[in-house]
C-alpha cells in the first residue's frame, strides 16, 4: 500500500511513532502514520499543505493527543498529555514564529517562561546577570553564535540571530533529545537560510535527533539525512537523501510516484 | 559534543553602522520629557521667574505630581501589556468616599481605613481585570463602562455630600512634610516608583508584562499565563488608584463623588510622554516619573500665567497627541529621508484628504458669511 523504501538505519531509534491515527471530529487528519527519528540525524518531513505534517508534529510535542497509536522514546512507551510533558522528556520545538518577545533582550527571550532567579530575603528575584552569562555561553558553545550585543532588543537582531536565540531556548535544557523545527527557513533570505542550515548541522553533530518540517526541498536536501513524505494524512514514503533526488521526492509529494508504485 | 561549534562563529552580523537614532533610542524616553521640562523651565524663566520658581510654588508642583506617581507607576505596567485603564479616577473617588464613610460614620481607626482603601482599590482592579480577561470585553470599553459604574456608586453613596475634616494621618499622607526634607506624599510617590522599577526589572511580573505587550501569542506559547499577569497589572493599578484616592482626600482634607474627574487621561498622558509605548512592550519607569513631573510643571505654568483653568484640558490633550505621534515617528524604521516633507505629503491619497479638508473649510466659511448676512438681532441665551 505505502511505498516505504527499506533503509539501513542505526539500531535504536530515539523516537518511534507507530500507527498514529488522528481524527478531528469526523475529519481524519492522520491515518496509520509511522515515524522514526535517530540521534545525530536530521529527518525532514515534507508534503503538501494539509498533508498532516503539522498534526503529526503536534502529536509528537504533546500539543495534540493521538486518537490511536503509540509513541516510544528510546524504546519506552510514553504518553504525552501536554506540551510541557514533552519538554520534560527532552522533546522540544522551535516554531515558525519563533515565539520571541521583540522588546526583550536575547537572554530574557532565551529564559522566557523559565527564568533563573536568586532569592533575596526569601523573595525570588530575576537573576538577569546569570541569565545573560548563560545565554552567551549557550549561544557560543552549543551553537557557535556570538551576538554583537547581548543588551539589544530581539527586534533588532537579524532573522538568523533570532532563530539562534529561539533554538538556544530549546537546547538549553541539557537533556534535550529531539528538536522539532517547523519551517525554520520560511521567512529568511538566502544568507540567513544558509546560516540556519549550518546551525542545524551543528545540532546534529551534537547528537540530537532533529525533525525538520520544510517546504523547501533545496533546504531539505542540504541538511536532511532522510526525508519522510506525507500525503493526505498518510506516510507515502521515506527516502535517504543520498539515494534520492528532489524530483523523485516531488513526485511522491504530488502523488505521481506513489501511483506508479502502487500499480 | 561541542567540537563543531567553533567552526562557524560567524552568525554575528558584520558590524552594521548604527544610525544616531538607533544609538539614541534607549535614552529617548528620558530625553523627550527632559527636553520638554527644560523648555517649560526656560519659558517660565523668561515669563514669570519670580512667581514660578518660588520655593512654595515648587512645593505645590511636587504635591500635585505626587498624587499621580503611584498611578503612573501602575499604569506603566498596564500600558506595557497593551492594556489601558480608564476607570482610575472613579476608583480613586469611590475608595476615598468609602474610606471617608468608614472613618466618619463608623469610627474606623484612620490607618485601618487607609489599608482598607488600598485593598478595595485593588479589588476594583481585580474586577476590571476579570472583566477584560474572562468576559473578553476589550479593555477600552470594559474600563470605560466600569468608570461609569464606580462613579455611579460614588454618587449613590455620597449623594452630593462633601465629606471633610479627617484625622491627621490622612492629611499627613496627602500634604504633610518631613521638616527640612520632602513632603510625605512625594516620598510615597517616589517609593512606589522605586518599587515599580524593581518590579519591572527584577520580577516575573515585569518581565512577563513586557513579553505580553511585545507579543501576546509568543508569551502564550512560552507557557506564560497571559491572563493571570494581565489581572495582576489591573489589581496593581486599582490598588494604586485607591492609594491616590487616600492622597487626594488628605490633600484637600475633603472628598466628594465628583472628585478626580480626569485622572485617567492625565496618568495615561504622563506614562505615554515618558516613552512607554501604547502599542505594548516598551516600558520606561523613569520616563513615567519624568512624565508626571512634566505635566505638573506644565499645568502649574498655565496657572502661574493666569491662563484660564479650562485650557489645562486642551494642553493635556495636545501633549498626548504630540508625544504619541513623535514616538511613533521616531520608531518608524522604514522612514525614507531622501525626499522632503512636502514630497511625502503630496501622495494621491493625501491630496484627496486635502481636498476634503478644503471642502469642509469652505463650507464652514460660507455658513459663517451667510450667517452674518441673514443675522437677526441677537437674543441673550440666559
Amino acid at each position: 500500500m505505502n511505498a516505504v523504501s527499506a533503509l539501513e538505519n542505526p539500531p535504536q531509534a530515539v523516537i518511534e511513532m507507530r500507527g498514529i491515527h488522528k481524527h478531528f471530529g469526523g475529519v481524519t487528519a492522520l491515518e496509520d502514520v509511522d515515524l522514526e527519528a535517530y540521534a545525530g540525524q536530521v529527518l525532514a518531513i515534507v508534503g503538501d499543505n494539509g498533508a498532516g505534517k503539522s498534526t503529526l508534529i503536534k502529536i509528537l510535542t504533546g500539543v495534540h493527543q493521538p486518537s490511536s497509536g503509540s509513541i516510544t522514546l528510546d524504546g519506552q512507551a510514553m504518553v504525552l498529555d501536554n506540551h510541557s510533558d514533552a519538554i520534560s522528556l527532552g522533546i522540544d520545538a522551535v516554531y515558525q514564529t519563533l515565539a520571541l518577545a521583540d522588546h526583550l533582550d536575547p537572554a530574557a527571550n532565551m529564559f522566557l517562561g523559565s527564568e533563573l532567579t536568586r532569592r533575596i530575603f526569601g523573595i525570588p528575584f530575576l537573576d538577569n546577570k546569570r541569565m545573560r552569562q548563560e545565554a552567551e555561553r549557550v549561544l557560543d558553545e552549543r551553537l557557535g553564535v556570538k551576538l554583537r550585543s547581548m543588551s539589544v532588543a530581539a527586534e533588532s537582531l537579524s532573522g538568523g540571530q533570532r532563530q539562534a536565540v529561539a533554538i538556544a531556548r530549546a537546547v538549553y535544557h541539557s537533556d534535550l533529545r529531539v528538536l522539532v523545527m517547523d519551517e525554520p527557513t520560511a521567512a529568511l533570505g538566502p544568507q540567513e537560510t544558509a546560516r540556519t542550515l549550518k546551525l542545524i548541522k551543528v545540532l546534529r553533530e551534537e547528537g540530537l535527533a532533529i525533525i525538520l518540517i520544510s517546504h523547501s526541498l533545496d533546504d531539505v536536501f542540504a541538511v536532511a539525512d532522510r526525508v519522510q513524505v506525507m500525503r493526505r494524512g498518510r506516510r507515502v514514503g521515506v527516502v535517504n537523501t543520498a539515494e534520492s533526488s528532489t524530483k523523485a521526492v516531488l513526485g511522491m509529494i504530488v502523488g505521481a510516484e506513489a501511483t506508479a508504485d502502487a500499480s | 559534543m561541542n567540537t563543531q561549534a567553533n567552526h562557524n562563529a560567524s552568525i554575528s552580523e558584520p558590524a552594521a553602522r548604527r544610525s544616531w537614532q538607533e544609538r539614541l533610542e534607549p535614552y529617548l524616553a528620558i530625553i523627550g520629557p527632559l527636553a520638554m521640562i527644560a523648555m517649560i523651565l526656560a519659558f517660565m524663566g523668561v515669563m514669570e521667574p519670580a512667581r514660578y520658581f518660588r520655593l512654595s510654588n515648587l512645593n505645590i508642583i511636587l504635591l500635585e505630581a505626587a498624587m499621580y506617581m503611584p498611578m503612573a507607576m501602575a499604569m506603566t505596567f498596564v500600558i506595557t501589556q497593551r492594556g489601558i485603564d480608564l476607570s482610575i479616577g472613579s476608583v480613586a473617588a469611590l475608595t476615598g468616599i468609602i474610606m471617608a464613610f468608614a472613618i466618619k460614620q463608623y469610627g474606623f481607626p484612620a490607618w485601618m481605613a487607609v489599608g482598607m482603601a488600598v485593598m478595595i482599590g485593588g479589588t476594583f482592579g481585580l474586577i476590571n481585570g476579570l472583566i477584560i480577561t474572562k468576559f473578553k470585553v476589550p479593555d477600552l470599553i470594559g474600563t470605560l463602562a466600569m468608570d461609569l459604574v464606580y462613579r455611579g456608586f460614588a454618587l449613590v453613596l455620597a449623594k452630593g455630600l462633601v465629606l471633610a475634616r479627617f484625622p491627621d494621618l490622612i492629611t499627613d499622607i496627602g500634604r504633610g512634610r518631613i521638616e527640612g526634607f520632602l513632603p510625605i506624599p512625594v516620598l510615597i510617590g517616589l517609593v512606589t516608583f522605586i518599587i515599580g522599577a524593581i518590579l519591572l526589572r527584577k520580577t516575573w511580573f515585569g518581565r512577563y508584562s513586557i513579553a505580553i505587550g511585545s507579543s501576546p501569542e509568543s508569551a502564550e506559547m512560552t507557557g506564560i499565563s497571559v491572563d493571570r499577569y494581565k489581572v495582576y497589572a489591573y489589581v496593581l493599578m486599582g490598588a494604586m488608584a485607591g492609594l491616590a484616592g487616600v492622597m487626594l482626600t488628605g490633600k484637600l482634607n475633603a472628598i466628594q463623588a465628583t472628585s478626580a474627574p480626569y485622572f485617567n487621561l492625565h496618568v495615561i498622558a504622563a506614562v505615554v510622554v515618558g516613552g512607554t509605548s501604547l502599542f505594548g512592550g516598551r516600558a520606561y519607569m523613569l520616563g513615567s516619573l519624568a512624565g508626571v513631573l512634566l505635566l505638573s510643571l506644565m499645568i502649574n505654568a498655565l496657572v502661574t500665567l493666569r491662563i484660564e483653568f479650562f485650557w489645562q484640558s486642551v494642553a493635556s490633550g495636545v501633549v498626548i497627541i504630540l508625544s504619541v505621534g513623535l514616538y511613533t515617528w521616531l520608531q518608524k524604521k522604514d522612514r525614507d529621508g531622501s525626499k522632503g516633507i512636502l514630497a511625502s505629503l503630496s501622495t494621491p491619497d493625501n491630496k484627496k484628504l486635502f481636498k476634503l479638508a478644503a471642502v469642509l473649510g469652505m463650507g464652514i466659511i460660507s455658513f459663517i458669511v451667510l450667517g452674518f448676512m441673514f443675522a437677526n438681532t441677537t437674543t441673550g441665551s440666559g
